[in-house]
């Protein structure tokens, strides 16, 4: 008996063994499927956008990104850097090519024309209410396509003439009376010529690219052109040639230098090289971050105010502020929309990036930190805010507004750069247009 | 006179050396199927881009516009006959290419005579230096370009006021007059050392008799290359212009990097006016028409240029 209990607990011993040996192997065989589940939980989203591709907000967009990560960390953020010019072409072909990313950065008429496929999702289930209520008056604006919302605004880039006090007052000019006309505008050119010859005297962008006539629009507006659009007068119309006219007395007179991005004007304001610079406000940002200045040197050495008027009398001016969208095929529509969100409204990316990076202001109404509106309490802000927003020129963006930048700027460089009769490159712009 | 030539009276090799048989192909049928995979891969990779571009190219294809292509036939081409745009491109391309491929051979040919009797370690040095701007890639050698014309800080534009040969700065990429000359000074820095190193190995290989026997008449210097050298460098200058046309034909990184087609459309060739259509304005049924008549057009360099090495 003795030996059958001894038996018979050597078996149990053995089969508990076997038993632990078993759960053992099951236990360890379910480690890696634990880790699966847990991986699969964790969300990963492609941000597309221009801030990581350009040098001066790289760290910065990463900053924020990294902190949002460690907020939410089921949500993981890959950045794919894209260079502004790029970005809608590299989208498109995504979309047709069914490989978008979940999230992009767009700008202007690069988000209608990437909504023109089809392939953005409509933002207004994706937007708490709060938010949506949230925007400046207008900062919706333009950004829907067959009644859909397909992008918010991130930030503002609205346009103003930057002024540079110190040339002008070496010009003999009032440093703190920019322009108020074309007429006045030319008059300062040609002082400002004269005192500081090594100096270009209007910073303008005149490339033969979308966000070429985006920025040139204004400028047509307000000598009453409006080449193409709804409302178009043609490429051809009187007014349209009092434009091209004014460019090639601005080109022959060598107030500008033809062929030059707006970005290649910026490090040359920054070392006083230009006297006024139509541009964005995000200037501010850069040239204090290429050269150093204080606020308070930059106030005293720049200003910023609307575009002189024309023949029209009014000033206009353009919005070249960045928009978030989601795309159609993202798996993760609500990730992206919290992404999205917390991008616009968490107070620290608009105190750190959007205001001190870029310069910019938000789209919102109320940030809901007293601190923020007291950080947008500065000359420039002001002025952009109070006096030149005001006069902002609605795009006629859409998917013929590429061909037709091609076409206008075309001609636009054919009137600065050669002797050829006005009358026949605006033939030619309308000749170009009709075949749109 | 040697004709210099390959020796045609050759005598065929002794009988008892061994030699390879030749295959008769006729009595080897499945020596043609060898050649299957090969075939089956150019389809793939060169046959369905054509062919995908012919079809396109009658279609009505926007690729921002949610609808599908639509037939139209051969209305993209009859578009593109009335195109003024399309006609200035295509006149660009061939001053660009023949210009260009002209300027360097002539600078290559003249480069290679005056380095052909020089020996030593300072002609070696010289070569080397010479072939560089061969080996450097397109795009940055167009940079570099793009920055030495720059209007303002320019080095042609500093070096040229300091000699006081002009009084103002030049705007080179932003003229529509002198823009495409700028261009093609570039691509001809870039061509030249082919030229040299192609015309260098010919003059190296004009046999020695030749020239001995030219000497011994008192032939003079332009004589000497005019009636003597140049002949036997037509086929090299013939076969390396034409591989150099071709390549010039397809050159859009350098103009892009430089003018990207402008002012206006100054310098706009063929590739960069397909390259607008395509990916600015995102008409690829349009850009495919224009594509077709630029293949067409290869086509035809690739015939002339295989018949040249056949003939040669």
């Amino acid at each position: 008996v003795t030996n059958l209990k001894e038996e018979i607990m050597a078996l149990l011993k053995r089969k508990q063994l076997m038993a632990l040996a078993v759960a053992s192997v099951f236990q360890f065989a379910s480690l890696p499927f634990t880790s699966i589940a847990s991986a699969e939980e964790k969300i990963t989203l492609t941000f597309a956008n221009t801030g990581f591709a350009e040098g001066t907000t790289r760290e910065g967009i990463q900053k924020v990104v990294d902190d949002f990560e460690a907020a939410n960390p089921n949500i993981e953020i890959k950045m794919e850097a894209i260079s502004f010019s790029e970005i809608a072409r590299q989208m498109i072909l995504r979309v047709r090519s069914g490989n978008p990313p979940d999230i992009a950065e767009l700008d202007g008429n690069d988000l209608i024309l990437v909504a023109q496929t089809g392939g953005l999702a409509p933002l207004g289930d994706l937007i708490p209410p709060g938010v949506m209520n949230n925007f400046a008056p207008g900062a919706l604006e333009g950004l829907s396509v067959d009644g859909k919302l397909i992008g918010v605004p991130w930030n503002t880039g609205t346009a103003g003439l930057w002024y540079n006090k110190k040339i002008l007052a070496a010009a003999g000019l009032d440093p703190n009376a920019p322009p108020k006309t074309i007429v006045e505008l030319m008059a300062a050119l040609k002082a400002i010529k004269k005192s500081a010859p090594d100096v270009i005297p209007l910073g303008i962008d005149t490339t033969n690219r979308p966000f070429a006539l985006t920025v040139n629009w204004p400028w047509m507006r307000t000598f009453g052109a409006m080449p193409t659009g709804e409302n178009a007068t043609g490429g051809d119309s009187p007014e349209m040639k009092a434009y091209l006219s004014w460019m090639r007395d601005l080109a022959q007179n060598h107030y500008i230098d033809p062929g030059r991005k707006i970005g290649e004007f910026r490090p040359l304001a920054a070392q006083d090289k230009v006297a006024f610079m139509w541009d964005q406000i995000l200037l501010q940002g850069v040239i204090q971050g290429a050269n150093g200045m204080s606020d308070k040197a930059f106030y005293d050495n720049w200003g910023v105010a609307s575009m002189p008027a024309g023949p029209s009398g009014k000033p206009y001016t353009f919005e070249g502020g960045e928009q978030l969208a989601i795309f159609a095929d993202s798996k993760h529509k609500e990730a992206a929309g919290k992404f999205v969100q917390y991008l616009i409204t968490d107070p620290k990316v608009i105190e750190y990036y959007t205001i001190k990076l870029l310069a910019s202001l938000p789209p919102l109404k109320d940030m809901g930190d007293p601190e923020l509106k007291a950080a947008l309490d500065t000359p420039v802000f002001n002025a952009f805010a109070e006096k030149i927003a005001p006069t902002l020129a609605p795009q006629p963006y859409g998917p013929k507004y590429a061909g037709a930048a091609t076409a206008i700027m075309a001609g636009v460089q054919e009137a600065v750069t050669s002797n050829e009769p006005i009358d026949d490159i605006a033939a030619g712009i309308q000749e170009q247009l009709g075949r749109l | 006179m040697s004709s210099g030539g390959i020796d045609q009276t050759a005598e065929p090799p002794p009988s008892d050396i061994p030699t390879l048989a030749p295959i008769n192909t006729r009595q080897v049928p499945w020596i043609h199927w060898m050649i299957v995979p090969t075939v089956l891969v150019l389809i793939i990779v060169v046959g369905y881009p054509i062919g995908r571009s012919l079809f396109l190219s009658t279609q009505q294809y926007n690729l921002v516009d949610v609808q599908p292509p639509r037939y139209v036939g051969l209305k993209n081409f009859a578009d593109l006959a009335s195109d003024r745009i399309f006609w200035q491109s295509l006149k660009n391309t061939a001053i660009y290419s023949f210009g260009g491929v002209a300027a360097a051979a002539i600078l290559g040919l003249f480069l290679a005579l005056i380095t052909e009797n020089l020996r030593g370690f300072g002609s070696r040095s010289l070569r080397t230096v010479l072939i560089l701007p061969w080996a450097m890639p397109g795009v940055v050698a167009a940079f570099l370009f793009r920055y030495m014309y720059l209007q303002d800080g320019g080095i042609v534009n500093k070096v040229l006021l300091s000699l006081r040969v002009i009084a103002h700065p030049v705007p080179w990429l932003n003229s529509a007059m002198i823009s495409l000359p700028a261009v093609m000074v570039a691509s001809i820095w870039t061509l030249t050392p082919f030229f040299f190193l192609l015309l260098s190995a010919g003059l190296s290989g004009i046999p020695n008799e030749v020239i001995e026997s030219a000497r011994v008449d008192r032939t003079g210097t332009i004589a000497m290359i005019y009636h003597i050298k140049l002949p036997y460098l037509r086929n090299h200058l013939l076969i390396g212009g034409l591989l150099m046309v071709i390549a010039s034909f397809n050159d859009f990184g350098s103009i892009w990097a430089m003018t990207q087609g402008g002012p206006g459309y100054a310098t706009s060739t063929l590739v960069i006016y397909i390259y607008r259509i395509a990916f600015e304005q995102f008409q690829f049924g349009y850009a495919s028409a224009t594509g077709v008549i630029w293949l067409l057009l290869l086509l035809g360099f690739t015939m002339i240029y295989v018949r040249t090495l056949r003939s040669e």
